[in-house]
């Protein structure tokens, strides 16, 4: 457009802004005089001015007389378009039912599927913010700057008392200790019940700074009483029936009695900390004076320091603060090793590297599936919808001819799906009742989903019930309003106005690069599962019964063995600290040889006698097994040993002289033994020792013949009630144990499983449907083919060949992204399954095999139905 | 009279527009009314004036010819009905009489 001719048309704004407001009827008359004036205006003044002047008549014209009325739309009788939507949907829904029952079907699992998965991740996530201070709780935990950092969430001892004289950050502090399998007696009622609990010492500031409230006994008194016990209601329960628990004595380890003040209310289901047995703090020194003593080299497991920081005081001065603290506490060389820091309580739940249960990013890994299971299941209605477009082509002519505007046929559209949706919620919210107890017993959690108590859920279903309509609705929406009256009521329409089949591709392609990313993390974890399972750990696990020893006295454990060793089904004794692989150890310093200075890293301790190497099956590699002693004399060494001190062959330690930081003991390396693994695949072998102390002993491992299991079982039990007639029997195996290992693994992995099958049965019910469709459309063609002489195989290739393509397709995109996603989850595992083609051509195969069964059923019918039926009718 | 009440600028541009004759259309109207009363008129205003006026049965309208200054638009043009004209000489008559029964107040009629 020239210059000129720009300044003789008025301002293009004001035109469309004209055009929107003013009544139709009026528009031709008032713009054909507002053009007119303009003209004058041009004659008389500037263009600029004549410009200005038609702008600002613009704006004036906006009066009520003369613009378009908003509410002129309302005027029609709203409602009743509404319910003739409804009624109009609804029959759709009758006259098509196997469409219906794809669709319905689809989204109730997936919205089954994102509702399980909400609950969860919101469960995970709502972990210990029940405390009212909660932004102020911190636990300490140590760092060990060693060779490599490890870090701890237990702390020495000393750690709650000095920070409480030296410094004024904390407004309260308390220690903590927890220690599982204790034996738990209560001597005042007569029957005497015995109970292997796990209990905890605690200081009363304890319930300070978290929020477990008291439903019996005084606040401000329990615990600081030494020998006395606060328990849980459970726990009351459990202990005494309804007996009134104050007041009652309970027993531990049939040597010490506590006196009951005080009852907890039951733990909620969303805490980390399960104890529900605490004892006063004071009594830590009678159950383990190393334990209670102010060492502050030892860090033992579960001692726990809680604090609640002074409101004003940030985490981070506090974490200034350590190196001080190691400093006046340590000698040089250990404060560098020893470091603290604080950790938010929020941090508990999800850091694994201090025993937190479970990463934040399995639970948004969790989260994606969720998404992708709408995401498939609104693909399914998308394709399944546009696909069907055509059959409602006369009806959306008609509607479009009596009036219907492209909004109100949006609407109606969406009032359909939303029909659909909601129905599909309603059975999805049931089902997801009817699965949450599976769910619960899987995972061994207790969730439950109450719409009415649950705000967020009460938030999330709308907000997922809106966003599941409009993702699947609005496509098929703007396809049908936008179909042109005249050609749908000829019947001209063809698939290329429904949206066109490169959308459905896409979208197949979609749904199926979906299923395939997530089989093949299926495959990947199952390998890797079976890999921890099966591959040799280097000891026997198998055939061997674990027990732990309750007395330590040298003469009971003599009879203990002498007793047991001669039952029939047992083969071979051995008493243990732990067993070679096992989810806690110890581990100390260590000076090789006359070595002046410690060496700079740990070694792990196993104590065990001289049936250690041969009931666990453990290799000797060079010199010979241990001799029987009770306390530390010979030592024998694994591989991974022998490479940190430097040493060429096995060989040439054996004879040297070793000290280790237990009771600061000494003696000779008689043997090495071949590398096991110690503990699960996710670490790598650390550098150990085996030893025998008599009053480390903390269990017995009995290989047994499994021939007559149940037997051998009985008989260890009546040869245990003999010679510890006070404790309880209890036993587990080995391959248990380390099964054990991978419980947060496992948990994944079978929540993977469960979605990722969802998953596949949403995208095979969509494909079905998307086949039936085409086998529909392809009647004719078919029929043709036929009669021309296609064989059965051509025509079934004709349905398959289009699928096979999309599949390669979405295997090239997900296959990359797959290796990406699982190398990464590898990354945790020390020990690890190679990603191989074998995986990939695996879950290649598995989707081609479901997709072509999917397809076959309907394309088997088309290519067998006789040309002569659906020729005829033409 | 009372509910067919002729607002005292729909009476101005009902008359011009019985002045104007076969050329009472919007920009006319607007045009010569702008010159009797000396002062700037915006289309919004004579519109609203007309569409009340057409609502109201003082005025027809129908589709004239269509000028290229318009743009290709074609105008409306605006007719007086015979109800219009008895209103409006009845108005006049009200004036009159009240002209009538004024008193002298030493002020020179214009």
């Amino acid at each position: 457009m020239s210059e000129t001719d720009k300044n003789t048309i008025p301002p293009q704004w004001s035109v469309k802004l004209l055009r929107f407001l003013l009544k139709d009827e009026y528009l031709e008359e008032i713009q054909g005089d507002m053009e007119e004036r303009f003209q004058d205006n041009l004659e008389q003044f500037s263009a600029n001015k004549a410009k200005r002047l038609y702008a600002w008549d613009t704006l004036k014209l906006f009066r009520p007389m003369l613009i378009r009325e908003l509410k002129r739309d309302y005027r029609l009788n709203h409602m009743a378009m509404f319910q003739n939507y409804f009624k109009i949907g609804w029959r759709n829904l009758l006259n098509h039912k196997g469409y219906a029952l794809i669709n319905v079907l689809g989204l109730t699992l997936g919205i089954t599927g994102a509702i399980l998965i909400f609950t969860l991740v919101k469960y995970h996530l709502s972990f210990d913010t029940f405390h009212a201070e909660k932004d102020r709780i911190y636990r300490v935990t140590s760092e060990f700057h060693q060779e490599e950092i490890s870090r701890e969430a237990n702390v020495p001892q000393p750690m709650g008392k000095a920070l409480r004289d030296d410094y004024t950050f904390a407004e309260k502090i308390a220690m903590v200790y927890s220690d599982s399998d204790l034996l738990v007696s209560t001597p005042s009622s007569e029957d005497n019940k015995k109970f292997k609990e796990t209990v905890a010492f605690v200081e009363p500031e304890f319930f300070d700074i978290l929020d477990f409230p008291l439903i019996q006994g005084d606040k401000n008194t329990i615990l600081t009483e030494p020998n006395t016990v606060i328990i849980t209601e459970r726990i009351a329960e459990k202990f005494f029936g309804d007996k009134n628990p104050i007041d009652q004595i309970i027993r531990l380890q049939n040597k010490w009695d506590y006196r009951i003040t005080g009852v907890l209310q039951d733990l909620p289901i969303n805490t980390d900390r399960r104890d529900e047995i605490y004892l006063s703090y004071s009594n830590l020194k009678d159950y383990n004076s190393w334990l209670a003593g102010d060492s502050w080299r030892g860090v033992a497991g579960g001692m726990h320091c809680f604090m609640l920081l002074k409101p004003e005081v940030r985490p981070s001065e506090v974490n200034k603060v350590f190196p001080e603290l190691s400093k006046k506490y340590y000698n040089e060389r250990d404060a560098e090793i020893y470091q603290f820091k604080l950790q938010h309580i929020s941090d508990i739940h999800f850091n694994p590297d201090l025993g937190g249960y479970l990463a934040k990013k399995n639970l948004w890994a969790l989260s994606l599936i969720g998404l992708f299971l709408i995401i498939t299941a609104c693909v399914n209605f998308i394709n399944l919808a546009t696909a069907q477009a055509l059959r409602r082509a006369r009806e959306i002519g008609l509607r479009k001819v009596l009036g219907s505007k492209r909004g109100q046929l949006f609407w109606q559209f969406i009032t359909e799906t939303a029909i659909i949706t909601m129905l599909a919620l309603v059975l999805a919210f049931a089902l997801a009742q009817l699965l949450l107890p599976y769910l619960n017993q899987l995972l061994d959690i207790r969730l439950q989903i109450n719409i009415f108590q649950d705000v967020y859920l009460l938030i999330f279903l709308p907000i997922l019930l809106l966003v599941v309509i409009l993702l699947s609705g609005s496509y098929p929406g703007l396809i049908m309003a936008g179909f042109q009256p005249v050609l749908a009521l000829k019947g001209k329409l063809s698939q290329k106005h429904a949206g066109g089949f490169s959308l459905r591709r896409g979208l197949v392609v979609t749904q199926f690069v979906i299923s395939q990313l997530l089989i093949i993390g299926t495959i990947v974890i199952a390998n890797q599962m079976s890999y921890s399972r099966e591959t040799d750990m280097g000891f026997t696990k198998d055939a061997i019964v674990m027990l732990s020893v309750p007395e330590k006295e040298k003469s009971t454990i003599g009879a203990f063995n002498s007793e047991i060793s001669q039952l029939a089904g047992v083969e071979k004794v051995a008493f243990c600290s732990r067993a070679p692989a096992s989810e806690g150890w110890a581990s100390v310093t260590v000076r090789f040889g006359s070595r002046t200075e410690n060496e700079n890293f740990d070694i792990t301790v196993k104590a065990g006698d001289h049936q250690y190497v041969p009931t666990f099956g453990l290799q000797l590699v060079a010199g010979r097994n241990l001799q029987p002693s009770d306390t530390v004399r010979e030592f024998l060494i694994n591989e991974t040993a022998v490479k940190r001190f430097g040493e060429q062959s096995p060989q040439d330690v054996v004879g040297k002289r070793m000290r280790i930081g237990l009771n600061n003991s000494e003696g000779t390396i008689v043997g090495v033994v071949k590398d096991f693994h110690n503990t699960s695949f996710h670490e790598t072998i650390a550098p150990l020792c085996i030893t025998t102390s008599t009053k480390w002993y903390s269990s017995c491992a009995i290989k047994i013949n499994l021939d007559n299991l149940q037997f051998t079982l009985s008989a260890l039990e009546t040869s245990w009630k003999e010679v510890f007639p006070n404790h309880v029997f209890e036993y587990s195996f080995l391959d248990e144990q380390i099964v054990r290992f991978y419980e947060t693994d496992n948990m994944i992995f079978r929540l993977i499983q469960i979605f990722t099958s969802i998953a596949i049965v949403i995208g095979c019910l969509g494909l079905y449907g998307l086949i039936s469709f085409m086998a529909a459309q392809k009647t004719k063609e078919v029929g043709v083919r036929k009669v021309l002489g296609a064989s059965l195989s051509s025509i079934l290739w004709l349905f398959g060949q289009e699928f096979t393509r999309l599949l390669i397709l979405a295997f090239v995109i997900a296959a990359p992204l797959a290796w990406w996603v699982m190398q990464n989850w590898l990354e945790n595992f020390t020990y690890r399954i190679e990603i191989g083609a074998g995986i990939f051509t695996l879950a290649l195969a598995a989707t081609f095999l479901v997709a072509m069964l999917t397809v076959s059923f309907q394309s088997i019918k088309a290519a067998l139905a006789n040309p002569v039926d659906s020729l005829r009718s033409e | 009279m009372k509910k067919n009440r002729l607002g005292e600028f729909q009476e101005l541009v009902l008359m011009t527009v019985i002045v104007l004759q076969e050329d009472a259309y919007g920009v006319e109207i607007q045009r010569n009314l702008e010159e009797r009363l000396n002062e700037h008129l915006s289309v919004g205003a004579i519109q609203t004036a007309l569409k009340r006026m057409v609502e109201k049965g003082f005025l027809t309208s129908e589709f004239g010819e269509a000028t290229q200054k318009r743009g290709g638009k074609r105008k409306r043009i605006y007719q007086a009905t015979p109800y219009a004209h008895r209103v409006l000489r009845e108005m006049k008559d009200i004036r009159s009489s009240l002209w009538q029964a004024m008193p002298d107040l030493g002020l020179s009629s214009t």
